[in-house]
């Protein structure tokens, strides 16, 4: 939004042009009416290519919504339309009276919570000694932390659900949230580096030299200055705990049971129920959508933290 | 300021967060304990997701028959399968009874109890003889039928009682429109009502029982023989898959495409006059629907071999890792005791013979004797059991049909099939 208010071409230039001729007021007039008009364009195209962005991330996450009003026939409509015919709750209803729903989201609430926390408490200190300390052995680990990423999730999924099993944590949210940490902490690792990174030194030697210690400089200097940081890495592990199916279709049963797994349980042997489907997706998205929202500022802050770095 | 707030904000959220951990380590919310007690008195049920309501007012009945508490654990059916296959190579289980498709119990035969003493006479004359024979896995049953399913013919009842289509009809080839009974009439009937934006059939290049089907009415065992020969490229797999590609030009585009979900939402949308789809699909036509009240039924078409039809079972198999195997057991036996009850969730099946004749006369179950009479063909047949089943038509057969009804050689591409599954089963 700033971006587009902010003028593209400076007002300078057409303030410190010197009036040479008697014309000049009309000039300077025309000029002004000129820039208004180029600004008044730009800001026109930036609208349309906003809209078209919105249109273009926004229709499949809309066309779920509208799908969940629609009548069960409406859902299958060939060719299909994109608004319903008929509206109705009904699928809402039959979702979220489905038994098992209720206690889901709970399972995924916690485990998304856990997860998110392990991240953070695993990859922030990690983050930190990797940035300050460089050593060999840390840029050994971080790139060991993105090898990680690339062994698909599948590959450790039966082993890690053996794993949890033997050591009796079978069907529980921590074992999930556990799982859930593989995937997210190298992300975080990798994302509390650069947020770090962008943090000056003379900043924590300033806070040594008022009597901090190294860890004191860390949590009362450090850690505020890269809290919106923090923010979109918590977001990122939350997102990705939230979301996960593979690990939770293998590692959960009666009592770790997460939504995702429940949202795929609409598909069955005999058909696929798309309306109870998309309103129980739809539901699902309204924490995640909360939760960013309430973040906002912060991820837009985290983003653009070593944007200006000295 | 505000990083004393952040810095506040993030104690509160970690307070919270060792809070749900402690409270998180104890127990998740999605009911009681799992299984393994000593009391067993109550047991975890795997089930796909769509069984679950089959077995739902089962497992009420037999809790008060049996004192068996049962706790549902649905997932879907892709992931059943990936599920089955980590928790039986672990050798731990998280149920003591797990619901699983037929093609299935070869895989995991190994992994599973005999439960021999289920199967009393009186118990196998109920059941229909594929399932029994299919159910008996290297000598000893392993699965006892929870719900069957197979594939009848749905028709427009609408169009095929309309006066003006039974007289054109019967103007055009000769005999009474009606139910089709054989591959010719169905030909016939599908070529008929593909007109104004109307199809007569859909041909389903997606899945393969409806091509196995037809493998059987053409007198041949389904790609492997007794010996588990690969018999795919005799000349009744040519004949089957010819007819099947001879409905292409009758059927909707993009037929490669089409599976189970496309070829019932074409039928309920009204778009196609008949179709040869699984029995339940009857009983799930949406109330909105065009077609709804509109739809008769009859046995599968037939043909040189008559009517046949691939029965699409699910078995209730007791894991031998259970520790619960008393309960385990007691809960398969109610379930058949009490099979009937199964027809009264929204899908409406049962395994038993005997539940099907009790509903097949009422009003809304106009399914059943089409599917009883298919499910007793004499060339009705399981799919061939072997563990590599799955990856067979995975691999094989669904390629080959999609290769097919888009216009490839019928002869090259049964070669090449057999080739392939001989390859696979090495």
């Amino acid at each position: 939004m700033s971006t587009m208010e902010s003028p593209t071409i400076p007002a300078q230039q057409t303030t410190t042009e010197p009036p040479r001729t008697g014309g000049g007021r009309r000039r300077r007039g025309v000029n002004r009416e000129g820039l208004e008009a180029g600004k008044r364009s730009t800001r026109t195209i930036l609208w349309i290519l906003l809209a078209a962005s919105l249109v273009i991330y926004g229709f499949p996450f809309l066309y779920l919504l509208f799908t969940s009003f629609k009548t069960p026939i409406d859902t299958i409509a060939v060719p299909p339309t994109i608004l319903p015919k008929v509206w109705t709750l009904d699928n809402y209803v039959n979702a979220l009276g489905r038994g098992g729903v209720p206690a889901s989201f709970i399972n995924s609430i916690q485990t998304a919570v856990i997860s998110t926390l392990l991240s953070l408490v695993l990859a922030v200190p990690a983050a930190y000694g990797i940035t300050r300390y460089k050593t060999r052995s840390g840029r050994v680990f971080i790139m060991a932390a993105l090898v990680t990423r690339m062994v698909p999730p599948v590959a450790i999924g039966i082993p890690l659900a053996s794993m949890m099993a033997s050591v009796g944590l079978a069907d529980t949210p921590i074992a999930l949230s556990i799982a859930h940490t593989t995937i997210s902490l190298p992300l975080s690792i990798w994302l509390m580096s650069s947020f770090f990174e962008a943090v000056p030194q003379d900043l924590e030697e300033a806070a040594t030299v008022d009597g901090c210690s190294r860890l004191g400089a860390l949590w009362r200097v450090v850690i505020p200055v890269v809290s919106g940081g923090i923010a979109v890495t918590a977001i990122f592990a939350f997102l990705a705990s939230w979301n996960e199916f593979l690990f939770a279709l293998l590692m959960t049963a009666v009592r770790s049971q997460t939504t995702p797994v429940v949202i795929a349980n609409f598909q069955t042997q005999f058909g696929l129920d798309w309306g109870s489907m998309t309103a129980l997706a739809a539901v699902y998205s309204i924490p995640v959508i909360l939760l960013t929202l309430l973040l906002q500022r912060k991820i837009v802050a985290g983003m653009t933290l070593g944007a200006v770095k000295g | 300021m505000s990083s004393r707030k952040t810095i506040s904000r993030l104690a509160a959220i970690g307070s919270l967060s060792t809070a749900v951990i402690l409270a998180a380590t104890a127990c998740g919310a999605g009911g009681p304990a799992t299984s393994g007690g000593a009391a067993g008195s109550s047991i975890n049920v795997l089930v796909e997701a769509g069984g679950h309501a089959e077995l739902q007012p089962i497992a009420d009945q037999c809790k008060k028959d049996t004192g068996v508490n049962v706790n549902f654990v649905e997932l879907p059916y892709d992931g059943l399968f990936n599920r089955l296959s980590s928790e039986f190579s672990s050798g731990s289980v998280s149920f003591d009874v797990a619901a699983l498709d037929s093609v299935w119990l070869p895989s995991f035969k190994d992994a599973l109890q005999p439960i021999d003493e289920l199967f009393t006479d009186e118990a196998k004359k109920d059941i229909f003889p594929s399932l029994v024979k299919e159910a008996n896995v290297d000598g000893h049953f392993i699965g006892m039928p929870a719900w069957t399913n197979a594939e009848i013919v749905l028709y427009r009842k609408d169009l095929f009682e309309d006066a003006k289509n039974k007289a054109d009809f019967k103007a055009k080839y000769g005999y009474d429109l009606a139910a089709p009974k054989t591959w010719q009439q169905y030909q016939d009937i599908s070529a008929f009502f593909t007109k104004d934006g109307m199809y007569g059939t859909d041909v389903k290049g997606g899945v393969e029982t409806e091509y196995l089907a037809h493998v059987l009415q053409a007198g041949s065992p389904m790609v492997l023989d007794s010996n588990n020969n690969v018999v795919i490229d005799n000349a009744a797999h040519k004949q089957a898959l010819d007819f099947y590609t001879s409905l292409v030009k009758d059927a909707p585009a993009g037929a490669a495409q089409v599976d189970w979900a496309a070829a019932q939402n074409l039928f309920n949308q009204g778009k196609t006059a008949m179709t040869q789809f699984w029995a339940h699909a009857y009983r799930q036509i949406p109330k909105d629907s065009p077609v709804y009240g509109k739809v008769g039924t009859a046995p599968m078409i037939g043909g040189s071999a008559g009517v046949a039809g691939v029965p699409g079972p699910w078995y209730l198999s007791v894991p031998k890792a259970t520790k619960n195997t008393d309960a385990a057991k007691k809960f398969v036996k109610c379930a058949f005791d009490h099979n009937d009850l199964a027809i009264q969730s929204s899908l409406g099946l049962a395994a038993r013979v005997s539940a099907f004749q009790k509903y097949q006369d009422q009003p809304g179950y106009e399914s059943f004797k089409p599917l009883i009479e298919t499910l007793n063909a004499p060339a009705t047949a399981t799919r061939p059991a072997t563990a590599k089943w799955q990856q067979i038509v995975d691999t094989v057969l669904v390629p080959m049909l999609q290769k097919a009804v888009a216009g490839g050689d019928s002869t090259t591409l049964l070669a090449d099939a057999k080739s392939k599954i001989q390859a696979l089963l090495k």
